[in-house]
């Protein structure tokens, strides 16, 4: 048994209702960035509030940092060693920047009000903030407020970091240092991120996982995913017919990804998207369960 | 014999004997008194006064300087809870619940105002008193707890402190407060002696019954349900004009009874505030 | 904190700090602080105390930076701020505010000869002949510009010893320069 394995999801059903939200999710993750990619509604979100145990669990079995989250005992452990930023993390606005971490940090059972104020300025300056702890929240930008979201995730040096979507919504330059903060915790603690951005996936994980439909579809390394659509992609100059998408690059050529390429086609490199894409695309193609 | 301003300086010498504090007290207050004109001497003495003591002496005045900078507001409620004799942190985390807040405790006092302003202008005067009352605490609660109401709410589920702990502190306190500024209210109401106590355990049978509510249904859904059901409850008693039957001992005792059930089914389920069950 | 390479003055950083800019107010800390803890360290001999009122008084640079009202120096309106915390923490808490040194039996040398010249001219030598606690009076009321009140609180003795030691303390001198 791999001691590195820190989340282990195995056969992990959910349903609200009469919805199915996750219908058999498998996959291990250990120490490093692990992605987890996938259309909106594909369960993304309600696996991680699981593993945040902010839901409850449902069928199958689920392990973080080799306890069971469905006990109390074991919750209350679990809850200790983990940071978690939620997809629309909620503020009190009228908090400084500094309070409001502060306040987290109470929750996370930080009594010594001395020791608790370092450790929030520490996380404040590691998320970037150091200027900003003493301006109120709803003074600041979206991108920042998203870097306060992540400063109390790290409260504490969690073992286990969960991120909904951090990046949704940031403009580039924004994003590029997110991803710089998250592959340096990422170095020795085992994060969980969900994302439909490829790109995020390509520059941050070791290892990707996607889901869809409630289920795991992959799961893998990015180049691997990347490599599903070896052979797969291809240039042409006129629009291709009958291929799973063909679409004109801004150099006047046509960029196409399908199954069966032309006879003498200009072959080129996959990207993670296009392998992405096409694994989505075998799912849309399967007859109905 | 004077000598312009600005052109005469400290010597190392003089410097180091200030520094070292063996000087005599005259040329010490010379000294002083240059320092406060001249910043090149001030420097003199900073670099003097640069031993590893002493720079770490002011390193840590300024790290106490920067805490307290960086220090959360303590608001007028915070420092009251805590001078009650409640934890520094737990008094923190009651700081941010909405219903405890000046402004909600403001307008808590206006709605009570009227209620009893209209008492004192009618003859069911005690009835629309004991129609909100109860209920000032229950929308208390409401507005204490959950995820309509408290935006870092997942938040609180993630991290280990106890979510019910942090629910049972802030309802007692909004009890407590709402309470203690209803029955002030109550004193104001003209002397219909009966309703002056009679809302008290209706206010505590409410609150509790949300409470339990609480466990399975969303705190402002619970409490919806609950307020509903007591406005109905006084207003057909209005009709009946048996609104003094509620004083009576039977209602009272019946009262009594609902915040031992509700009481119970709260301690029974505390646990299901630690996670949320549904969507 | 290397101060020598902040170029602005002492009132153009209070200025930014009353925008709430924090550098600004390291600078004027590394600039300040070391002859506020000495100077204060020569009206009270409890280090904790003096530690104390140098971070109330940078605290209350950074609350009331704005009423700095541009007149003076900034040193001497940081001083002004730094004595009354100082009184007033000696009003809370008493602790021993006794005066480190004595008035000369030891040498002057030359150059102090010159300081004080320069800053009391023709009074220096008459202000070495002032008994020690007459000094002390002199240094409160004068030097540090405390009224007769703050004066008694930071000197320990009632108001009207304060009043009574002036006059001597000007007789004195008075005698001295005739």
């Amino acid at each position: 048994m791999s001691t590195t394995s820190t989340v282990v999801v195995d056969e992990v059903t959910r349903s609200f209702g009469r919805t199915r939200a996750l219908d058999g999710v498998g996959f291990t993750a250990g120490q490093g960035v692990t992605g987890l990619l996938g259309p909106n509604g594909a369960g993304k979100t309600t696996l991680l509030r699981m593993m945040a145990t902010v839901l409850a669990p449902g069928g199958g079995r689920l392990t973080l940092l080799g306890l069971d989250p469905a006990r109390a005992e074991d919750r209350l452990a679990i809850r200790r060693r983990l940071g978690y930023l939620p997809q629309e993390p909620g503020f009190y606005r009228h908090f400084t920047a500094f309070e409001f971490v502060d306040y987290i940090a109470i929750l996370k059972e930080m009594t010594d009000r001395r020791s608790r104020h370092d450790e929030v300025r520490r996380v404040l300056a590691l998320a970037g903030l150091a200027e900003e702890s003493g301006r109120k929240i709803r003074a600041l930008s979206g991108g920042m407020r998203r870097r306060v979201g992540l400063a109390q995730a790290l409260l504490g040096d969690p073992d286990l970091v969960i991120l909904d979507e951090p990046t949704a919504g940031l403009d580039p330059e924004q994003r590029w240092r997110f991803r710089e903060l998250i592959s340096t915790i990422g170095e020795d603690r085992t994060v969980l991120m969900s994302t439909h951005q490829t790109e995020d996936v390509g520059a941050l994980c070791t290892q990707v996982v996607v889901m869809d439909n409630g289920r795991t579809c992959f799961d893998g390394t990015p180049r691997e995913l990347r490599e599903l659509a070896t052979g797969r992609v291809w240039l042409s100059e006129a629009r291709a017919a009958g291929v799973r998408l063909s679409w004109r690059t801004g150099e006047g050529e046509h960029r196409n990804l399908g199954d069966a390429p032309p006879k003498g086609a200009r072959l080129i490199d996959p990207t993670l998207e296009d392998g992405y894409l096409l694994l989505l695309g075998e799912r849309a193609l399967e007859p109905a369960a | 014999m004077t000598t312009a301003p600005g052109t005469w300086h400290l010597d190392q010498t003089l410097v180091r004997r200030y520094v070292d504090a063996v000087t005599d007290a005259v040329t010490a207050a010379s000294v002083e008194s240059h320092l406060l004109r001249c910043a090149g001497c001030r420097q003199a003495i900073a670099d003097e006064s640069a031993d590893p003591a002493s720079v770490a002496r002011r390193a840590l005045i300024w790290e106490d300087v920067v805490d307290r900078l960086d220090a959360p507001r303590v608001g007028i409620i915070e420092r009251l809870v805590h001078r009650l004799g409640i934890g520094a942190h737990d008094a923190r985390l009651l700081a941010a619940t909405p219903s405890l807040q000046v402004s909600w405790l403001a307008s808590l006092l206006l709605v009570l105002g009227f209620a009893v302003a209209a008492a004192h202008g009618r003859d069911e005067a005690g009835a629309l008193f004991l129609l909100a009352a109860p209920l000032i605490p229950v929308a208390g609660v409401a507005a204490a707890y959950g995820p309509d109401i408290d935006p870092a709410h997942e938040l609180g589920i993630a991290a280990p402190y106890r979510t019910s702990r942090l629910l049972l502190l802030r309802c007692v306190s909004v009890l407590v407060a709402s309470a203690g500024l209803a029955g002030c209210a109550a004193l104001a109401l003209p002397a219909a002696g009966w309703s002056q106590a009679a809302w008290l355990l209706p206010a505590l049978g409410l609150t509790l019954t949300t409470l339990a509510l609480s466990t399975r249904l969303s705190p402002v859904v619970s409490a919806a349900a609950v307020a509903l059901t007591w406005v109905l409850v006084v207003v057909k008693l209005v009709q009946l004009d048996r609104t003094a039957e509620l004083a009576g001992a039977t209602a009272q005792a019946m009262f009594l009874a609902l915040i031992v059930a509700a009481a119970a089914v709260v301690v029974v389920r505390h646990d299901q505030f630690d996670t949320r069950s549904a969507v | 904190m290397q101060i020598h390479d902040d170029p602005r003055t002492d009132a153009e950083l209070l200025a930014v700090v009353a925008e709430s800019d924090r550098d600004a107010l390291s600078v004027l800390y590394a600039r300040h602080a070391p002859w506020l803890v000495l100077r204060l360290s020569r009206r009270c001999a409890d280090p904790s105390v003096v530690d104390e009122t140098v971070q109330d008084t940078f605290l209350a640079v950074w609350r009331s930076a704005r009423k700095y009202s541009g007149q003076g120096e900034v040193a001497a309106w940081i001083w002004g701020i730094g004595v009354r915390r100082l009184i007033d923490t000696l009003r809370r808490e008493p602790a021993a505010t006794v005066m480190l040194t004595e008035p000369s039996r030891t040498e002057i040398s030359a150059e102090e000869q010159v300081l004080l010249g320069v800053e009391y001219g023709d009074l220096a030598g008459a202000l070495h002949t002032l008994s020690p606690e007459l000094h002390a009076v002199v240094q409160a009321t004068v030097l540090d510009g405390l009224t007769t009140r703050e004066a008694s609180r930071l000197l320990g003795i009632p108001a009207g010893t304060v009043k009574t030691r002036m006059m001597r303390a000007r007789a004195a001198l008075r005698e001295e320069l005739v």
